[in-house]
């Protein structure tokens, strides 16, 4: 089931070039679908409009059709339907404390008091989703004297104690160390095996590849190309439009860019992962 | 796995209404108590009454503030007052001066003790609770608490902002030629950060679900208005209208 859909969607901010030209994607439930592309693509202000911040609370101009979970999430009654039903994480974590909360438990506990959820509910399901995210231990911290990374997985968590049918997730392990980073990959996977359509826009090749279903490449706002993360990530487009891809695919380029034979086992398309190039290069 | 516990402290565990009356009791009766004794010994109980809020730390922005007008006050009514003049070991200051920079000083630092206390004090979530609780629209109590919990957000801003231009190499203490230098690159971008706080807040609460239709927020821990609150209370505002009432009368 299609649970994004943008049809030949325009975005320009107040007084700036269209940053989005006519993109066409959508994003099924089930399924992790990567936004890649180099900065400035546009992969950011895609989850604003899915979100539908913008426009309306950063100004612009807004033009096409987009259907969140069937609702025009822009409008007043699509932000009304989608309430609790859309998770949206930022890559500026501090951009969504509350600032009225003394703890952690009372950040997460934030969003579902709002929608008015009993107590009891809100009780059971905030700690459930502070373990998720491995911060139980933050629960009685104030959230504005946390880390980086500490905040990152608790505005997760803050997202994930709603069961959002979709999330929008903007370089979600930007701050996180390596542990953090695989307990989000593992939910990212778990969500969307939930049941969840997540729309992911991240610059980390690796945590594109390892989670997601389906890549879509953008470049200076328009949908350049579309396909599963293994086909597109070895091949020299991810290079000519600027976006890089994996460590070990930058690895295997540049080595066969000191000796460009064509045929030989250097040539593109590259390996992406270490398995790949050993296969490959054995 | 239980909710945090609450801080300790007489005013931390007081319903967020006693302190919030109590300040604007003392700021009005700084004002009706006659001059010079009433606002000096009501300066002085609430000094004395700052340990009972557990924050002695409250004498400290306070003093930053009020000291400065004590100073110009007794500059200005003291020494150069009208009114017959008096030795004040090795000054010359003018009697009835004196008395209004007295009384002036002692209901300042009255009002700034008082505000200190309660910005200080002030737990925004706390405060949205127990007026949930009470029946306020949840716009309301937001924007009640927001305003009260906008002066710490804007220190903890200045510090931030003193701290990246210090790093950058700006020289904030030293001289007062050296401080007036730095002024201007430390003002502009707090001034410019605090308006971008507004743009963050609104996209912080636009994704925390603060537009939601429904049933309405749901007060997580509403604080309990114990007998004690409701009579510290009450007897407060009785006092603030017998003072109106006698200095009236009077």
């Amino acid at each position: 089931m299609t649970a994004i859909e943008f049809a030949r969607v325009s975005f320009r901010y107040p007084a700036s070039l269209p940053v989005l030209r006519e993109v066409t994607l959508n994003a099924d439930a089930g399924q992790v679908t990567w936004l890649f592309g180099p900065l400035g693509a546009g992969a950011s202000t895609v989850l604003l409009v899915a979100a539908g911040l913008a426009p309306s609370l950063t100004g612009g101009t807004l033009d096409g059709g987009i259907r969140v979970l069937g609702q025009t999430p822009h409008t007043r009654e699509g932000r009304s339907a989608l309430q609790g039903r859309v998770g949206y994480v930022t890559a500026m974590p501090y951009m969504q404390l509350s600032g009225m909360a003394e703890s952690v438990f009372d950040e997460v506990a934030f969003a579902p008091a709002n929608l008015g959820w009993g107590r009891e509910r809100i009780w059971q399901a905030v700690p459930a989703a502070l373990e998720r995210l491995e911060v139980a231990h933050l629960t009685d911290r104030v959230p504005e004297q946390l880390s980086g990374g500490e905040l990152q997985r608790v505005v997760i968590a803050a997202m994930l104690v709603l069961r959002p049918e979709v999330w929008l997730l903007d370089e979600p392990t930007s701050a996180l160390d390596p542990v953090g980073r695989r307990t989000v990959r593992a939910l990212i996977r778990s969500e969307a095996e939930r049941g969840a359509a997540v729309l992911l826009a991240t610059e980390d090749a690796e945590l594109g590849l390892a989670t997601a279903d389906e890549t879509i490449l953008l470049d200076e706002g328009s949908t350049i190309a579309r396909g599963a993360p293994a086909e597109l990530l070895g091949t020299e487009l991810m290079w000519e439009m600027g976006a890089g891809s994996t460590n070990v695919a930058e690895l295997a380029r540049a080595a066969w860019r000191l000796a460009p034979e064509p045929g030989s086992r250097m040539a593109p398309p590259f390996p992406i992962t270490e398995t790949e190039a050993v296969e490959r290069w054995r | 796995m239980s909710p945090p516990a609450a801080p300790a402290g007489l005013a931390a565990r007081a319903h967020p209404y006693t302190p919030l009356v109590a300040s604007l009791a003392v700021i009005a009766l700084a004002f009706i108590l006659p001059a010079p004794g009433g606002p000096v010994v009501l300066a002085l109980l609430l000094a004395l009454a700052v340990p009972l809020s557990n924050d002695t730390g409250a004498f400290v922005p306070a003093a930053w503030l009020a000291v400065p007008f004590w100073v110009l006050l007794f500059l200005l009514h003291g020494v150069l007052g009208e009114g017959a003049h008096v030795a004040f070991g090795p000054l010359s200051v003018s009697a009835s001066g004196l008395t209004l920079a007295l009384t002036t000083s002692a209901r300042l630092t009255a009002v700034i003790l008082a505000s200190v206390l309660l910005i200080r004090g002030f737990r925004p979530g706390r405060f949205v609770d127990a007026a949930l609780e009470s029946g306020w629209p949840w716009t309301a109590a937001y924007l009640t608490a927001a305003t009260l919990h906008a002066i710490p957000r804007f220190q903890e801003r200045a510090v931030r902002v003193q701290e990246a231009m210090r790093s950058r190499g700006l020289r904030v203490r030293g001289s007062l030629a050296t401080r007036a230098l730095a002024f201007i690159p430390l003002a502009l971008p707090l001034m410019l950060g605090a308006l971008h706080d507004v743009d963050e807040r609104a996209f912080a609460l636009a994704t925390r679900q603060v537009r939601a239709d429904g049933p309405g927020r749901t007060p997580l821990r509403p604080p309990v208005d114990t007998r004690i609150d409701r009579v510290v209370r009450w007897g407060l505002v009785l006092a603030v209208a017998g003072a109106a009432l006698w200095r009236s009368l009077g």
